[in-house]
Parts: C-alpha cells; sequence; structure tokens
C-alpha cells in the first residue's frame, strides 16, 4: 500500500520558453527535484491560484533535471500557462499512468503519427529512442499539421532527419496564402503512402487530435497494422491522474492509469472512444 | 450482551465529554423541521437522537470523504471520534470506497485518515424509508460484518455484537462504565424475529421491481429506452451528491504562493462539463448519455473495477431527485 501523498506536488522554475506556434509553445522546466518517468507518462502541471492539467513531457526520460512540456493554448488552464513567463514558478506533480513499452518496441521499424500538438509526446517517445537508437531497426516519423505555421518543433527538424536509421516526413493540411512551404500537402494518414515499412509485428504509436487518430486508426490495418501493434494516446480529461476522480473512464479502463497509451485491441469494443 | 438504552445513551454522551479519549460523537439526529428523516450531527445537547430507524438522509461517505478537503500539504494531527446508527447500506457503501480509495494504486490520505480513526457501531434498521431497496441489491437491513459494535433495539434495551478489534477496544470501555447482561436466547430470539420482520417489509415494498440480477444486460439496452428514462433528468447532479458511493472529485490550485495547495471537491458526472477535454469535445454531450452513465457506473464499471455492484440500494438518488424519476423503476425498465 503506497503511503505517500499521491497529490504531492514539485514545484519548478520556467527557465526557457520556445513559441512554438501562434497558439503552442514549449516550457523547458527545472524541477526542485529531480522527476523520474517512462516515456509516454504524464504529469499534472499546476499554475498557482489558476489550475492544473495533464500534459506528457516532450523531453526524453533519460533527463530528469529538466523537463520539457510543450502546451497548446485550448482552455482555462493552458491560457494561463501562455501568460507565464521566465523565472516563474510552476507545480509538477506524477508522473501518473503507463509510458510506451520500449519492450515491446526494441528490435523493430517504429513508426510514429505525430499531429498537431500530438507531436508532443511522440517527440518525448523519439528522443528517448534515439538515446538507444542502436536497439531499434529503424525510426521513422510522420508528422502532420494543418499549416506551416502549426508546425512545430521546426528548429529541430534538419538535425533529427539527418540521423541515421531515421527518416522523418512531414505533412500539412493546407499552405493558405503568404506561407511557403515545400514538404508534402496532404492528410497526415497519406503520408502512409509514402513510406515502406513490412507492417507484421512492427508497432505504430498515434497522437494527435480525436480526428486524426480515428482516421488513422481505420487506415492503418489496411496497410497490415495488426490492432495489437497500433497504440494508441487516449488524451483524456485526467484529472488526479490514479485512478480516484474517475473523469477519464472509457468504459472499465482508467485513462490514467490503464493508459494514456492504449492498444487498439484494449480498446475498440469500448463506446465513444474517439470523442 | 445487552445494556439498558438510557445508560447506553449516558455513556455516549460521556464519550463526547472525553471518555475513552473521544473528541467527537456523532450520530443520526430526527429533522426538527417538516418532514421524516435524519441526518447526522454532533451529540450535543438534548434533541432527538436516533439509534436505530432507518438510514439517514446524508449518506456516511459524507464523514469519510468530505465535499471539500485539502488534499496537500497534508494536515497534521490526530483524531478519535465515534460515529454511532451507522445501517448496513451506508457501511456497505464504504467498504466499496475502501476499494476505490486504499489500494494499490494509491490511498487518499484524507479518507484513510478518517477511515482510521473513527469508531464506527451500527445498528439494525428498525424501520423503512419508501425509497429503500437494498434486499435487491443482495443487502439485508442489518449488518453481518465491517463493524466495530452493531446495535439492535430491543424494548428498553440493546443487544450489543463486536465485529473488530476496535469494537473489542470499545466494548472493554463499555463493560468498565455501564451495566451489562449477557445475551439471553429469549433476546437472540427477539432479535432474529424483529430483522425477519425487516426482511419481509423490505421484499413486500420492493415485489414490484424484484428482477433476476443480469446487469450485464444494461450495456446493450437500445439508447431509446435510456432517453425515455431520462426524459424527466434535468442534470442537476443531486442523485451523485447524495450517493454513498459515489466518489468523483475535481482538483483545485487555490493559493498563488508556495507550498502549492491542492483542494478535492466533490464533481458529478451528471454535469455537462464532466469529461469534456481541451478544445471542447466530451465523450457524453447529451443528457442521456450521462444519465446512463451513472447507472453503467454503478452496475457496469465498479463491477469491473472492484468486484462490487456500486449500488447499496438506499434510495436516496430516488429521494433527493427534482424530477421524481424513481431509480428501481429505471433498472427494470433497462433489464427487461
Amino acid at each position: 500500500m503506497a503511503k505517500t501523498n499521491p497529490y504531492h506536488v514539485i514545484p519548478a522554475t520556467v527557465y526557457e520558453i520556445i513559441e512554438e506556434s501562434p497558439t503552442i509553445r514549449t516550457l523547458r522546466l527545472k524541477p526542485d527535484s529531480p522527476i523520474r518517468f517512462a516515456t509516454g507518462q504524464f504529469v499534472e502541471l499546476s499554475v498557482p491560484n489558476i489550475g492544473e492539467g495533464p500534459f506528457t513531457p516532450s523531453s526524453s526520460h533519460n533527463i530528469t533535471e529538466e523537463m520539457d512540456i510543450t502546451i497548446m493554448k485550448t482552455g482555462f488552464v493552458t491560457e494561463h500557462i501562455h501568460k507565464v513567463n521566465v523565472g516563474d514558478r510552476l507545480g509538477i506533480r506524477g508522473p501518473y499512468g503507463k509510458g510506451y513499452p520500449l519492450d515491446k518496441f526494441r528490435g523493430r521499424d517504429v513508426l510514429i503519427m505525430g499531429g498537431g500538438v500530438g507531436m508532443a509526446p511522440t517527440r518525448s517517445l523519439f528522443l528517448t529512442l534515439l538515446d538507444e537508437i542502436d536497439q531499434y531497426k529503424s525510426i521513422t516519423f510522420l508528422a502532420g499539421a494543418r499549416t506551416p505555421r502549426d508546425m512545430i518543433y521546426k528548429d529541430h527538424i534538419d538535425a533529427w532527419s539527418k540521423i541515421d536509421k531515421v527518416n522523418f516526413i512531414r505533412g500539412v493540411d493546407r499552405v493558405p496564402e503568404g506561407e511557403s512551404w515545400n514538404e508534402e500537402v496532404c492528410l497526415i494518414t497519406k503520408l502512409l503512402d509514402k513510406i515502406d515499412i513490412d507492417p507484421t509485428d512492427n508497432p505504430v504509436v498515434v497522437c494527435g487530435p480525436p480526428i486524426m487518430m480515428k482516421f488513422a486508426t481505420m487506415d492503418l490495418p489496411k496497410y497490415g497494422y495488426a490492432d495489437k501493434d497500433i497504440y494508441l494516446s487516449m488524451e483524456k480529461k485526467m484529472y488526479c491522474g490514479f485512478g480516484q476522480c474517475r473523469h477519464c473512464v472509457i468504459g472499465k479502463y482508467y485513462a490514467c492509469k490503464d493508459g494514456p497509451v492504449f492498444t487498439y485491441e484494449m480498446i475498440k469494443n469500448e463506446e465513444n472512444i474517439w470523442e | 450482551m445487552i445494556v439498558k438504552a438510557d445508560e447506553l445513551y449516558t455513556f455516549f454522551q460521556n464519550c463526547q465529554a472525553g471518555l475513552g479519549g473521544f473528541q467527537e460523537v456523532i450520530l443520526p439526529r430526527k429533522r426538527e423541521e417538516e418532514g421524516d428523516g435524519f441526518f447526522f450531527t454532533r451529540l450535543e445537547g438534548d434533541h432527538h437522537y436516533i439509534l436505530d430507524g432507518y438510514r439517514s438522509i446524508d449518506p456516511v461517505r459524507l464523514l469519510f470523504y468530505y465535499p471539500r478537503e485539502q488534499v496537500t500539504p497534508a494536515t497534521d494531527g490526530s483524531y478519535k471520534r465515534l460515529l454511532l446508527g451507522v445501517k448496513a447500506c451506508d457501511l456497505k457503501a464504504l467498504q466499496i470506497l475502501d476499494k476505490a480509495l486504499i489500494n494499490e494504486d494509491f490511498v487518499d490520505p484524507n479518507y484513510e485518515f478518517w477511515r482510521e480513526n473513527t469508531y464506527i457501531v451500527t445498528s439494525d434498521c428498525s424501520d423503512l424509508s419508501p425509497s429503500c431497496h437494498c434486499n435487491l441489491l443482495g443487502g439485508k437491513p442489518y449488518p453481518e460484518e465491517g463493524f466495530d459494535l452493531n446495535l439492535t433495539h430491543l424494548d428498553d434495551q440493546f443487544m450489543i455484537a463486536v465485529g473488530s478489534p476496535k469494537g473489542e477496544e470499545l466494548l472493554q470501555l463499555l463493560k468498565e462504565n455501564v451495566a451489562f447482561y449477557e445475551d439471553t436466547p429469549v433476546a437472540q430470539s427477539s432479535r432474529d424475529k424483529i430483522r425477519q420482520q425487516m426482511i419481509e417489509r423490505l421484499e413486500k415494498q420492493n415485489a414490484e421491481f424484484a428482477k433476476p440480477e443480469k446487469y450485464e444486460e444494461m450495456r446493450q439496452k437500445n439508447i431509446e429506452q435510456w432517453i425515455e428514462e431520462s426524459k424527466n433528468c434535468v442534470g442537476c447532479g443531486g442523485c451523485t451528491n447524495i450517493c454513498p458511493t459515489c466518489y468523483c472529485i475535481i482538483v483545485n490550485d487555490e493559493t498563488a504562493e508556495e507550498p502549492f495547495v491542492k483542494v478535492r471537491s466533490m464533481d458529478s458526472c451528471q454535469l455537462h462539463g464532466y469529461a469534456r477535454v481541451a478544445g471542447g469535445d466530451t465523450p457524453r454531450p447529451k443528457m442521456y448519455n450521462r444519465f446512463r452513465n451513472r447507472y453503467l457506473c454503478k452496475f457496469d464499471y465498479m463491477q469491473s473495477n472492484f468486484g462490487v455492484l456500486g449500488c447499496v440500494g438506499c434510495g436516496r438518488c430516488t429521494e433527493v431527485c427534482v424530477g421524481e424519476i424513481e431509480f428501481r423503476e429505471v433498472v427494470r425498465n433497462v433489464l427487461v
């Protein structure tokens, strides 16, 4: 029986802020004490007197003294997170949930699909895989965004693309007037036509807005991926983080403690999973 | 063991005054304004307190899992309190909450604190509310295990049973302070007779709702039936607030300075914003989705999560409902 307070908060200082897009920023945080997590797990980030929300770190889990968290402005708490300045103090509690099962990924061709701010958790996975890249056959990252302006981690793509065994393909849904883009213009699911991976027993990790997750999950079996190999980040309203508050319940599962990463096989018979 | 009712009452008053190291004695008191019913209150002054009767208006859950509590930083302190007149349904609800809130994944520190520091004296039901239906959920109008002491009211006496080491401790204190008599076969047989009468009253009261327990069918029921059943629901969340086994909460940050203070407050799955995620999507946008969720949570999800049904049949949700929705009728209609 755990005797520690599950709500215990570790204060952290914001030491850098990267504006990734008009609505997405990355906070670089130094927690007062190191936070160990497994990539794919999430934390609750608090803004004092405002509230907290669940976010999956976007840095490698091998780094515990610092933590990057990429956040889209989309609600009450995140609007305040977008007003935070360097030097401000925030609170972190966690980590919670189960991470990506790296042991099942090792020795495989790993495919990652990240749409919009869904690139944030998958960046943590990607960077963690890079730390031990000799363990994997290949890493393919399909990145999608609505427009070029919405594409995040722009500053890192060049370096990541040059790494041996890494294939990075980016696509945007459309290119508005005044923006330039010389990579793919299509929905992220169409990027699957650009790759050549044997789907047998190879994992695919999907994270993005519900509509993208839904269509990716419908398309992947057509390319030969098995339900057991499709890993979905089912981010819900994970309020407490450990199976108490029930807000994130998907039928008998809790997104917070049984997930947030589920295989499609586990949850395909539950109701309203895409909403 | 048997003690005189008035002497037992005096004993509890002495406990409120500090006997046995107790800091507080809480028990049901009859409502003095119009209407029937009891609510839990501190034993203070000369009021119409009830040790038997039927289940209180407020669920006992609220004395272990307060509607609003600071969860971090932890508040220190010791406390010893005596809780009297708890009914079998509420005790069963606490046993369900024990599984939900003290388990291998996490322990809610406040719930655990109140659970450890409370001595629970239950009592047999000597009356029923019209909404009582514990018998439909496998319950009885008297507790069988999980209490510290249990009381059965027999005329001007109480028959006392011990159910735990804490109960043994209480019994010792009682013996040191109150004249007591050994159980007699006559007393035992009148207890059994009263209990049997209460079971029969419950069965009669709920005869029209009795159904085979095929709760797994609930998930398959067509959505039209749920729309029909929920048409009088206004989505106020009263049913979840008063339910002895509901424990959904939200967590708030309430200070601008460090240390970070977290306060948890009750929430309700019947409210529209409950499962809404950033961006505005919610898995249960319609009232009937949320209405159905409450029933499935009790009869399906909690069964999967904890191996027990999430309903104890106290009937409070029927009693509190402004839309006059009869819980037993809904359960019957979605199982047919």
